[in-house]
């Protein structure tokens, strides 16, 4: 998502940068989005039709169990239900489970089943698919990319009855339920589960609203079908059958084909369009805008925190505070992106509001900060030293549609007498150098449901290493007062409890500056007129069991 | 026609015998000439995959944190720890046993995805090497032997053809006939209408080199004394152009063509993106950027074996088209 403005992409090197970018994106654990307004407002949803969606992205893999991208999220939504759903303000509700008991000692969970439900192949759902399912999650011949950040608490399940089922934990996990609502921990048909992993990759079968039984196919698309016996909608959500008959998605790569496509009235609807092309959709007649924030971290800067200028914390808050950073954002993306506020994004569950007062401009306070820190020398450019050395920050980077912020933001921070050096790397030596902590900033955005994003991007475990692999500590934030507040965040016993410990998790995070945030990526569903009722999932990616068509 | 030209002497009945053996000689050469060919291809990906930073398992694993455990299995399972001989004789053995295994990345068997997407390439490329064939043929043949000026208008339009970066000529046909025009669809590469804009974006370029090829080695030929010979015979001057003209000039842009083929297959990439079609191309830059060394191997061994097909045509229509070679094969 950090990709605004993202061309086709041509190289290699942007290749790789999107898939890296896509990756860090697309990890983690559930929380909350805002849900934008979709015009409805009339009459009750026209049965029948057939959505033409086109997106931008494909998952390698559709099996949401195997592939972590955003991708995957969205393809398989129509498809596998959950046993739990949480909403996009994070509460949760009842769905393939009626309803849950979490033991005093929040290690085992028992979920009561929902009857009668049928998997689209025929199969009965029970507790013996439950447990098949999380099963096959975290057997490691499924090679799951996931089943370490979602299930890393799961220790085992078992069915107590046909309609009962209890999952034991290590170790406590405030966002087991969290995990449990994503597409990635879906419900698939237990039989298909035991065919070949590749076959899974094209075609899943599950409860769902919709089917496919032709499955994906990469490069082109998947289209679905409405489950005719599908009565067991989400509590809370608008209930009723599927308005859809059909659902045809096509993988549409390029963003200039994708808007010409919709404004041509070949497709009825795209996802995933830059800036400029949402600008361009605003003042056409016919056509409508639903977005909503990506909640997670906002698209920011990582400093290294571990070594190198941004080691001290004064340069990282004069950085901060020295780049007019929301200004930034309104130039270079037509003022669609808002400006950060914090370190996660407003619709993320859990954000703490009050922060935003620390993410302001000051200039006057960054050059104060900088002469604290002892760079005070100028050098013949006019750049800031310290023992004759240049205040200079290596900025890494392999997705080039960031190019236009990094030009800016370079810009500002030469007025305040630090170099900003330009590092667009193809996707291996960015790799390598992330392993070796050898930056002093890298660029993402890291999209998740919730709070328990901060864990991922700021414990120590996740500080990338070249024996640990890739992982998404990217400031390399080492801090024992964060390590511990993170842990007692898992013990929570509440979520208010969980948001409170969150909350001084984000304090801490701001204090430190361990963080340079820029923007909220944006959710873009654009749709003519007659598609009604576009709504978004928890994740931020756009709901299409309740879309219909009003003509 | 006659016994006039040296080539129709050259295919008498007489001799025809022997040049069709060193037709069987010279394919039969070739053939063991692309077994060399496909090796040095298949190593080549190899040594160039293990140069490209980057550890394998790290960029297959940047998607997103896994276990250390299941890091431990995807290593053990690709033979990505063991020492790169070891390596190396493996993944000769699997591809001399027809064995591509299965896609670090996509999961799937090889065969299967490459059996996806190559119909659409196949498909694409043949349309528009028949759509080069006929501009480029025809664009000679009208601008061949006028006034200067219109030649070197020909060769203007060509030049500004050829620099016509494909992505900004697709986007500027998708805009014009698509998405204003409404005759064409702009995404679905199964219909026979899907194909007209790619083919007319990917033959541009390959259309107006060969047209000004054509128009050389017409020029040249018309020069040739046999083309006097054939005039005081009274031959029509269209006649000429088509049946003795062309024919030499045809030698050169045979070769041209097989090569325009072969990049063509795995080269189509923007093309592809731009009218969100299916093809090699895509799958080969997802592969290499990814590390996914099957695919990166298939789609290698698949272009391979179209340019060693390619040049094999290409040398059995260099025979039918140019007698003289026929002596040459012995």
């Amino acid at each position: 998502m950090g990709a605004a403005l993202r061309p086709a992409t041509t190289t290699p090197a942007a290749w790789a940068g999107a898939v890296l970018l896509l990756a860090l994106v697309a990890a983690c654990s559930p929380g909350t989005a805002g849900t934008a307004g979709s015009g409805t407002g009339d009459a009750s949803p026209r049965a029948g039709g057939t959505l033409r969606l086109a997106v931008e992205k494909e998952p390698e893999c559709l099996d949401p169990h195997q592939s972590p991208t955003e991708s995957a999220r969205l393809l398989t939504r129509p498809i596998v239900d959950s046993l739990v759903y949480q909403d996009p303000q994070g509460k949760f509700h009842p769905w393939l489970a009626r309803e849950w008991k979490v033991s005093a000692d929040k290690l085992t969970y028992t979920f009561r089943l929902r009857e009668g439900v049928t998997f689209t192949d025929g199969q009965r759902f029970d507790a013996a698919a439950v447990v098949a399912n999380l099963d096959h999650v975290v057997d490691p011949k499924t090679k799951s990319l996931l089943a370490g950040s979602l299930l890393a608490a799961y220790r085992s399940s078992k069915a107590l009855d046909p309609l009962t089922a209890e999952v034991t934990l290590k170790r406590p996990d405030s966002g087991f339920l969290a995990a449990l609502a994503q597409p990635n921990l879906g419900i698939e048909s237990p039989i298909t589960l035991k065919g070949p992993a590749s076959k899974l990759c094209a075609v899943v079968v599950g409860t769902g609203p919709f089917k496919s039984e032709t499955g994906f196919t990469s490069q082109k698309g998947i289209d679905y079908v409405r489950n005719p016996a599908y009565a067991w909608a989400p509590e809370g959500t608008k209930s009723g059958p599927v308005p859809l008959d059909r659902i045809e998605v096509t993988v549409v790569p390029d963003n200039s084909a994708r808007l010409g496509a919709l404004t041509s009235g070949q497709v009825d609807a795209v996802t995933g369009l830059a800036p400029a092309s949402v600008g361009t959709l605003k003042s056409t007649p016919g056509f409508t805008l639903h977005t909503t924030r990506f909640p997670g971290a906002n698209y920011s800067y990582w400093p290294n925190t571990e070594k190198g200028p941004l080691s001290d914390v004064n340069v990282r808050r004069a950085l901060r505070a020295g780049v007019d950073w929301r200004q930034i954002v309104k130039n270079v993306y037509f003022g669609v992106y808002d400006g950060a506020q914090g370190p996660l994004s407003a619709s993320t569950p859990g954000f703490d509001g009050s922060l935003a007062p620390a993410y302001g401009h000051d200039p006057a306070e960054a050059n104060r900060l900088l002469d604290q820190a002892g760079w005070t020398g100028r050098d013949a450019a006019g750049y800031r030293t310290k023992d004759g050395k240049r205040l200079t920050l290596r900025h890494m980077w392999s997705d080039p549609s960031v190019s236009n912020l990094a030009v800016q933001i370079q810009a500002a921070a030469k007025r305040l007498g630090v170099e900003i050096v330009e590092e667009n790397l193809d996707g291996g030596t960015f790799v390598n150098r992330l392993l070796a902590g050898d930056y002093e900033l890298i660029d993402t955005s890291f999209s998740a449901p919730g709070p328990d994003v901060l864990r991922v991007l700021f414990s120590a475990e996740n500080i990338p290493t070249p024996e640990r692999g890739i992982s998404n500590n990217m400031a390399r934030y080492d801090d024992p007062r964060t390590e511990d507040a993170l842990k007692r965040a898992l013990d929570a016993a509440s979520q208010s409890e969980q948001f409170g410990v969150y909350a001084e998790v984000q304090r801490r995070i701001t204090e430190d500056a361990a963080v340079l945030p820029i923007y909220s990526p944006l959710s873009v569903v654009a749709a003519r007129d007659g598609v009604r009722d576009v709504r978004f999932n928890v994740d931020g990616s756009p709901d299409l069991s309740g879309v219909w068509l009003a003509s | 026609m006659a016994g006039v030209l040296r080539m129709r002497e050259a295919a008498a009945p007489g001799r025809s015998g022997t040049a069709r053996g060193a037709l069987v000689r010279l394919v039969l050469v070739r053939l063991a000439a692309s077994f060399a060919v496909l090796w040095g291809a298949v190593t080549a990906t190899f040594v160039l995959l293990q140069v490209m930073p980057g550890s394998t398992a790290d960029v297959l694993l940047a998607r997103s944190s896994v276990t250390p455990a299941i890091r431990a299995r995807l290593v053990a399972e690709y033979g990505l720890d063991d020492p790169l001989p070891v390596q190396y004789l493996t993944y000769l053995g699997r591809i001399a046993r027809g064995e591509f295994g299965e896609s670090y990345v996509l999961r799937r068997p090889v065969w299967d995805e490459i059996a996806a997407q190559l119909p659409d390439t196949l498909l694409l490329v043949a349309t528009t090497l028949l759509v080069t064939v006929v501009v480029s043929v025809l664009a000679g043949l009208l601008s061949v032997n006028r006034r200067a000026w219109v030649r070197s208008l020909f060769a203007a339009a060509e030049s500004l053809v050829v620099a016509l970066p494909p992505f900004w000529l697709g986007l500027l046909l998708l805009t014009v006939f698509s998405f204003t025009l409404h005759w064409f669809p702009a995404i679905g590469s199964s219909s026979p209408a899907g194909l007209v804009l790619p083919t007319v974006a990917l033959a541009a370029g390959p259309a107006a080199v060969v047209a000004g090829v054509l128009r050389e080695g017409l020029l040249r030929a018309m020069e040739e004394p046999f083309v006097v010979t054939a005039r005081a015979r009274g031959i029509g001057e269209a006649a000429l152009r088509l049946r003795h003209v062309l024919r030499h000039a045809l030698l050169p842009v045979t070769t041209l063509l097989g090569w325009i083929a072969g990049s063509l297959i795995g080269g189509a990439v923007i093309i592809e993106i731009v009218f969100s079609r299916q093809g090699i191309g895509r799958l080969a830059l997802s592969a290499v950027a990814n590390k996914d060394m099957p695919v990166v191997v298939a789609v290698v061994l698949v272009t391979a074996v179209a340019f060693v097909l390619l040049t094999i045509t290409v040398d059995i229509l260099t025979w039918v088209i140019d007698p003289r070679t026929r002596d040459a094969g012995r």
